[in-house]
């Protein structure tokens, strides 16, 4: 097989992978390149200031690399604005600002799929102790996107359509396009969770034509503590506060405060300069690598795992058979044996960093009576030799 | 539930040094606690273990692997079994150890991990096995005692002038002694050791120094001198004894008390003695330069009686 993109070009950027082991954890953690490690250095080392505050050089640099950063990802998703870019903790702040400031009343309905992550099931199902109505959208039998069965839960109470864009469970993408179609149709606004999409697939949020969508930096690339919420303007603006405090106000009395213009009003108390700083230097990364190359190679080694296991009959994936369709996942039970377990053997045997156990979409695994799965997750920098080590080691330890 | 059982106490143990082991010790006792309450253990601690195991056995052999997690509660139980047999062993050992100086009792010679090196326990050998018939060693009236004739105990003591172990208990039976005055005496039998040079004839001349009345001086002076007992110096602690000389030699060169001497290791030999020092306490036998409370503990046991 002839490879599109060659990982051993990227691996030298990361200083971890000088360590014996083979890391299909990326859908939960992506590891670090030296360029992101060494711009937030940077940033304590020559200039820690407060940006938006003090006036003077170092404060000026903050704000300077802080827009850049927010330029970056505004390109990396092909924003509008740079203004529409709100950043935040990770993913699960993103949406539950959404959550919190649409403005959803007792009565309106909210619909979301069956295999969504904790984060955007928790907030709304919060929620709905005020009121407010959750659907569910009942997956097809190979775990995709059911939009007919999303067609009959939009009703004229629908406000507002939250789905998870790739599934962390299987890596399935949804249909984000129709969906957001279909929804806008009938009046819904759309929040994606682009956690695992955005690192992976090319996202473009213009195309989509998607009202919301949050993801984090830390499965891109980026430092942790890290997240992007990007809105349409029109519909940041019309928002409410979500937390309030320093540099979401332009004045205040005893008695009133005037709010902030975008994105201030959305990003409360001191930020997370350096992290900030250093996802910026992740999406530069991820730019120059391309994500469409990163995509590809995902699934190229996903076939050679899938390939190598999907004949062994004690190996049940979860999700469709072609790799494909999960770009960088590849989630699987060994028949009589505890996905924590296989998990736990495969790092202590080879060294293998995979992720065992329901990774917080507890309802999902406790709809289908699963334990949970072992999920090995692909990035740049894994090799096609590190997928067929990880398929033969997985083979053995099916034999036990 | 079965390795958290084995986990909590090593874990405790390596807690005092890391943080990483106080998070496990917790998880132990948690799984513990509420197994004992007949709850599901919510650490997966055991899991946690089953699977680092069998990870550990895939480097080697999937068989091997297959075997550990398959048989996991099986191997845990015996794990279990033997952990408490060898907790029991070493209860025993430490209270041996500190009542008699010795992991494995107070007649026994063998390695005691406590005692590396051996030096409560080491004796002169004369390559002998244990009589299968034990014939306990008994007082006698005749022979020379030192402390109190009249004591309720003697000590009978199978020693050698020339071995350095006998030489090394010999503080312990003076504080013995004084600590018991009046209730305990010792009586001190010559067991003759080949390989020791002047074993034998020290032996035969403290017969000879009882015979001038010179005798618990004698035991005193052999002793100190041990270094530089040999024939020929027999000649210098007469005189150091002010005992007459020529009669002392010739008592001793002509091995008039031999049969004595002789007899005396017989009846060590026959009480299953095989190196010295050995002590008899009733038929309470001490093997080797045990500690104090060795002596104490079997004493008072036998003065309880």
């Amino acid at each position: 097989m002839i490879f599109k993109f060659n990982p051993e070009s990227c691996r030298k950027d990361f200083a971890i992978l000088s360590k014996p082991i083979i890391y299909f954890d990326n859908a939960c953690m992506s590891l670090k390149p030296k360029q992101v490690v060494e711009k937030m250095l940077e940033y304590y080392n020559e200039y820690t200031a407060c940006g938006g505050r003090s006036a003077h050089r170092f404060a000026a640099r903050v704000e300077d690399e802080v827009l850049n950063a927010r330029n970056e990802v505004r390109g990396f998703i092909n924003a509008k604005d740079a203004l529409e870019i709100i950043f935040t903790k990770n993913t699960t702040e993103g949406i539950n600002l959404v959550a919190n400031s649409f403005g959803l009343k007792e009565g309106d309905e909210v619909i979301l799929s069956d295999k969504e992550h904790n984060s955007n099931l928790l907030p709304f199902l919060k929620l709905s102790k005020k009121g407010i109505k959750l659907k569910f959208v009942d997956s097809n039998r190979d775990n995709s996107f059911n939009l007919e069965k999303f067609e009959d839960c939009l009703s004229e109470k629908t406000k507002l359509v939250s789905v998870v864009y790739a599934s962390n469970i299987d890596g399935v993408a949804n249909p984000i396009p129709e969906i957001v179609k279909l929804a806008h149709k009938n009046g819904a606004k759309v929040l994606a969770d682009g956690a695992q999409a955005v690192p992976s697939i090319p996202v473009d949020v213009r195309t989509l034509d998607v009202d919301f969508l949050a993801f984090s930096g830390h499965k891109m690339l980026g430092p942790t503590g890290t997240g992007i919420l990007y809105g349409k303007m029109p519909l940041l603006e019309q928002m409410d506060q979500f937390i309030i405090g320093g540099e979401t106000v332009v004045d205040s009395s005893y008695d009133r405060y005037t709010m902030e213009g975008l994105p201030m009003k959305f990003e409360a108390g001191l930020q997370n300069y350096a992290g900030i700083i250093g996802l910026g230097e992740a999406v530069r990364y991820l730019k120059k690598v391309g994500i469409k190359r990163i995509h590809e190679h995902e699934i190229d080694l996903n076939k050679i795992i899938t390939d190598s296991l999907s004949p062994n009959a004690k190996i049940s994936i979860i999700g469709p058979t072609e790799a494909e369709r999960r770009s960088g996942i590849f989630s699987f039970n060994i028949m009589g044996l505890d996905p924590l377990d296989v998990s736990k053997i495969l790092d202590v045997s080879r060294g293998i960093l995979t992720r065992g156990g329901t990774h917080c979409v507890h309802s999902w695994f406790n709809k289908h009576n699963l334990k949970g799965s072992v999920r090995a997750s692909l990035y740049l920098y894994n090799t096609e030799e590190e997928a067929k080590i990880f398929a033969e080691e997985v083979k053995k330890i099916a034999k036990i | 539930m079965v390795l958290c059982i084995i986990a909590l106490p090593i874990f405790a143990i390596l807690g005092i040094f890391s943080l990483k082991y106080r998070k496990l010790t917790a998880e132990a006792l948690d799984c513990l606690f509420r197994t004992a309450t007949l709850r599901k253990c919510r650490s997966g601690l055991d899991d946690k273990i089953k699977s680092a195991m069998t990870g550990k056995a895939m480097k080697f052999s999937p068989k091997l692997a297959r075997l550990i997690y398959r048989n996991y509660k099986l191997i845990s139980w015996i794990i279990l079994i033997i952990l408490m047999w060898s907790l029991y062993g070493t209860s025993v050992g430490i209270y041996n150890y500190y009542l008699y100086g010795n992991c494995n009792g107070p007649d026994k010679t063998g390695f005691c991990a406590l005692d590396p090196t051996g030096k409560n326990s080491k004796i002169s050998e004369i390559g002998v096995d244990v009589q299968s018939e034990i014939l306990y060693p008994v007082f006698e009236l005749n022979d020379p005692v030192i402390g109190n004739k009249s004591a309720v105990l003697t000590i009978i003591e199978f020693g050698c002038y020339a071995c350095p172990y006998t030489k090394k208990a010999e503080p312990v039976v003076k504080e013995v002694l004084d600590y018991y005055k009046g209730k305990v005496s010792l009586q001190f039998k010559t067991f003759s050791i080949p390989h020791h040079n002047a074993s034998h004839i020290s032996a035969l001349a403290s017969d000879c120094a009882l015979e001038q009345n010179a005798y618990p001086q004698f035991h005193k002076l052999a002793f100190e001198q041990q270094d530089t007992l040999t024939k020929s110096n027999f000649t210098s602690i007469a005189k150091q004894l002010n005992l007459n000389a020529s009669k002392f030699a010739e008592c001793v060169l002509s091995e008039k008390y031999k049969p004595d001497v002789d007899a005396d290791t017989l009846m060590g030999v026959n009480a299953g003695v095989t190196g010295t020092p050995t002590f008899f306490v009733n038929r309470q036998k001490i093997v080797g330069p045990k500690p104090f409370r060795t002596f104490k503990t079997v004493i008072d046991e036998e003065l309880g009686k």
